[in-house]
């Protein structure tokens, strides 16, 4: 018994210190998805406004492989942030049509490795004719996950001790009241008061009824109150 | 007496609320120093560009303090960025030459100044932008918000857990010293049956005590029965009645409820798959020439379907092949099905996959229930039930998170290799913790065809079934399932957030099931609770195509849950009023009955939304099965409410009967 106990304990222990590591864990990739939102909705900026020009020149009926001003757009808006690798005009098969990285004009994207965002160019009815690829420092993305991960670490991993510590603790402290309350309930005038006044009222019920049947009741052994029965 | 595992139960939940705030309070400070300066970060490079464009202005000779159609310009990037209070032009000399919005300098604002030099050096001025600070804040909370669900799942998973633990079979020593310490507080003298492992000598004191007051109350009986003394007899009955004196406890409840951690941890596997299985079918292709949507929602349909057809036949199956066996073949069929899901690279596979893991679902779900009526009756029937639908329901709301979040970081295929998991760590626990020989009886009442047909005919319950039970799971099938997920995908969210949006949903139904269900017992109004709720779960789908897509997926969610938490119970209620009226093989046939409309509702929910979803797009879909909800519970009330309002003398209660419906 003692040992079960001892054992439910411990298991108590590590179901509310893993419980905290969860929480922890997915709290810190909610950060991670917020903290990626905010830096992609950053570059999100600099993609919007080539799609915006881009969207305004085809509308003028200037294909995308016509828009060859839009390079100098592109080196410029890739300028303002240092954080952006290239910046490419694509067709709507990914193919970089024009660029801020020359070396980059005529590449596939779907065979881009590496942190990107995208957003659609589409004619005046909707239909996408193209996109505007934006490639980004991934150490933009893993400096903020590293201090977000050092951050919560430093919150997570005293608070999962004490969680366990503390679940050990009440858990001794639950196990010693219990073993009191066994210890207790192996003796009548101990237990807990609704039994007593149970035990009471059947003893002098039982009392009462031995009498009435006379010396064959008292054969059945009714004791006084408060003692054995 | 809360006893040891109450106590420590208890104990687990308020540490873990602390510990849960503490980790909260640690992930608001990790996002204040790490987003606040990501959206001021945001802010210069918005200024950097506004900078550019002046200087390039200037350079084509155009004077710094008379540029032109710069408030507009300015104007218009606040409009695409609400983050920021204020943009400005300020010349060199300190001169605001151009203004959008007025910021609240008394809050001490983050401020992004980007000064503008010309080609020699020499400072023109500057753009300064100035963030609202309570956008800020509000991105800030809407994370913490997100963390919140996450400690309310975290908090949830430890409970099961600590169910797990309780519910073993290890511990039946301390169950026995439990149970004994209870009927003393209690002030029961009653017997206590059950194991007591290496409990015996703890509890032999208290045993030998019951058991003289037993023998000494049976002597005086049996003397009392000799002499014909009735008024002795009476007496001692009387005795017996208020202490339970001679009597005998068992755990009866405790074994039927001993399928609930198997069945959570069964539970959750599928419910892991809910945020990313659209997509992960999308991904697949499809059959030839099959819209995405349709692609998507096929697996879905097909699911549902199986589920649903399997439902009936599997009952006597389960009973035949016994109640563990039965749960122990069919995780270990999902298992397979999951298996082959995450190793699938072809849709006809993935289909395939999928129809295994719903044979498999369907005959753990008949099987777990089967064991909770099988060693349950009266009262303690309705209370294992609603534990029963509570780990259904606790597995709906931890599940899309986590798999969310799985599938986010690891891919789809290892999210289905966890779902495997789960299942096969169900079957092992259902082994573990079910008896081997459950008490089933064969040939007892199944919902066999006959049955079905002769309850078809009862009074008002078809209106009841297709007018409410079969469009309340259409729609919840469709939004929950293919429409939601689909949508949120388009707008950009991740797997991990359309996981969020799906626990709103259960969180509702948890919280509001017991809720009006005791309201529609109280008030003796179930029929309206039913049409209420069919109504207010439509209509808040029919908003939809009236605003921006998000902000109406949560009211309709929202709605749904209400909607659905106001009339699940009370459709049991009615149902089971039906079956009671019908009774025998015809009551047996009208819960089946419910319960096959229910699922094909099911299964025809991501069907036609599939199909919808192509042709009219999400908005108008969603709004269209919003009004089929709608028509269905108006259905109702015109033609079956009376029938069941005539019946509300001899109802169950509605807060007792909703056993299966998760």
């Amino acid at each position: 018994m003692r040992r079960t106990t001892l054992g439910l304990i411990a298991v108590f222990a590590l179901i509310a210190a893993a419980c905290v590591a969860f929480g922890a864990y997915f709290s810190y990739v909610t950060l991670l998805n917020a903290h990626r939102s905010v830096v992609e909705a950053r570059f999100g900026i600099a993609a919007q406004r080539v799609v915006d020009v881009a969207e305004q020149a085809a509308s003028l009926g200037i294909a995308l492989p016509a828009q060859q001003a839009l390079t100098g757009m592109l080196e410029r808006e890739a300028r303002i942030e240092q954080a952006i690798r290239s910046l490419d005009l694509t067709d709507e098969h990914g193919i970089v049509l024009f660029s801020s990285d020359p070396a980059r004009i005529g590449r596939d994207t779907a065979h881009d490795d590496g942190r990107d965002l995208a957003r659609p160019v589409r004619n005046d009815i909707g239909e996408p004719i193209g996109r505007v690829v934006l490639r980004y420092d991934p150490k933009v993305l893993a400096n903020g996950a590293a201090a977000l991960g050092d951050d919560l670490e430093r919150i997570a991993l005293p608070t999962l001790l004490w969680a366990g510590a503390a679940t050990l603790v009440i858990g001794l402290l639950l196990a010693a009241a219990l073993r009191r309350a066994v210890r207790r309930a192996a003796e009548p005038r101990l237990w807990p008061p609704a039994a007593r006044a149970a035990l009471a009222s059947v003893e002098a019920a039982h009392r009462a009824l031995s009498e009435r049947a006379g010396p064959v009741g008292a054969a059945a052994g009714v004791r006084r109150p408060g003692g054995e029965p | 007496m809360i006893g040891l595992r109450g106590g420590i139960s208890i104990a687990i939940v308020l540490i873990l609320c602390s510990a849960l705030a503490v980790i909260g309070w640690g992930a608001e400070r990790a996002a204040q120093r790490t987003i606040a300066p990501e959206i001021l970060a945001k802010a210069n490079t918005v200024g950097r560009a506004a900078a550019d464009l002046v200087l390039r202005a200037s350079s084509i000779g155009v004077p710094f303090d008379r540029l032109v159609g710069v408030q507009g310009y300015f104007d218009d990037l606040r409009a695409a960025n609400t983050e920021f209070a204020e943009i400005s032009l300020v010349s060199a000399g300190g001169a605001e030459l151009a203004r959008s919005g007025n910021a609240d300098k008394a809050r001490d604002p983050p401020v992004a100044r980007v000064p503008i030099n010309d080609a020699g050096g020499r400072r023109l001025g500057e753009v300064v932008i100035v963030v609202d600070p309570s956008v800020v804040s509000a991105q800030v909370g809407a994370v913490l918000v997100d963390v919140a669900f996450i400690g309310v799942v975290a908090l949830l998973v430890a409970l099961e857990l600590v169910a797990l633990v309780v519910g073993a079979r290890g511990l039946e020593s301390l169950v026995a010293v439990e149970r004994r310490l209870r009927a003393l507080k209690r002030g029961t003298l009653a017997r206590q049956d059950g194991g007591l492992g290496a409990a015996e000598n703890l509890v032999s004191p208290i045993d030998r005590h019951m058991q003289v007051l037993a023998s000494r109350h049976d002597r005086l009986r049996a003397e009392a029965e000799a002499r014909g003394d009735d008024a002795t007899l009476e007496r001692l009955r009387e005795i017996a009645a208020r202490t339970g004196l001679g009597q005998a406890q068992s755990a009866g409840s405790e074994a039927a409820m001993a399928v609930r951690p198997a069945l959570f941890l069964f539970m959750l596997a599928e419910e892991l798959t809910r945020p990313f299985l659209p997509r992960f079918a999308q991904s697949l292709g499809g059959f030839g020439g099959m819209s995405p949507d349709l692609a998507a929602s096929l697996p879905i349909v097909a699911f549902m379907a199986v589920v649903a057809l399997c439902q009936v036949p599997f009952a006597g199956l389960s009973e035949r092949l016994g109640r563990r066996p039965g749960f122990i073949g069919g995780a270990l069929l999902a298992a397979a099905g999951y298996a082959l899901s995450a190793v699938s690279t072809h849709y006809g596979v993935f289909v395939g996959a999928r129809i295994a893991t719903a044979v498999g679902y369907a005959l753990v779900f008949v099987s777990a229930q089967g064991h909770v009526v099988d060693l349950s009756s009266g009262a303690a029937r309705s209370a294992a039930l609603a534990v029963f639908v509570r780990a259904i329901m606790v597995a709906s709301l931890c599940g899309p998170p986590i798999g969310g979040v799985i599938a986010d970081r690891l891919g789809a295929s290892v999210a289905f290799g966890v779902s495997g998991g789960l299942a096969l760590l169900a079957l092992l626990v259902a082994r573990l913790t079910l008896p081997a020989a459950a008490a089933h009886r064969p040939g007892s009442d199944g919902a066999v065809l006959s049955n079905l047909k002769a309850a078809a005919g009862a009074p008002g319950l078809m209106s009841l079934l297709f007018g409410c039970a079969f469009p309340a799971k259409f729609l919840f099938a469709a939004l929950c399932f293919l429409l939601v997920p689909l949508e949120l995908q388009r707008e950009g969210y991740s797997s991990a957030a359309i996981g969020r949006f799906q626990m709103i949903y259960p969180v509702i139904m948890v919280l509001g099931v017991p809720f009006f269900a005791a309201l529609a017992d109280r008030f003796d109004a179930r029929s309206a609770f039913v049409v209420t709720g069919g109504v207010v779960a439509g209509l808040g789908a029919m908003a939809v195509p009236f605003g921006p897509p998000v902000a109406l997926i949560v009211v309709a969610l929202v709605a749904l849950g209400w909607g659905q938490a106001m009339s699940i119970a009370s459709q049991s209620a009615l149902v089971a009023d039906t079956a009671a009226a019908l009774g025998g093989g015809r009551a047996a046939g009208a819960l089946g009955l419910f319960r096959l409309v229910e699922r094909s509702g099911n299964a025809a929910g991501p069907a036609s939304a599939g199909v919808l979803l192509s042709s009219i797009g999400f908005a108008s879909a969603t709004g269209l099965l919003g009004a089929v909800a709608v028509a269905g519970a108006v259905l109702f009330a015109l033609s079956g409410r009376k029938v069941f309002a005539d019946q509300s003398r001899r109802h169950a209660s509605a807060a007792a009967s909703e056993g299966s419906s998760a």
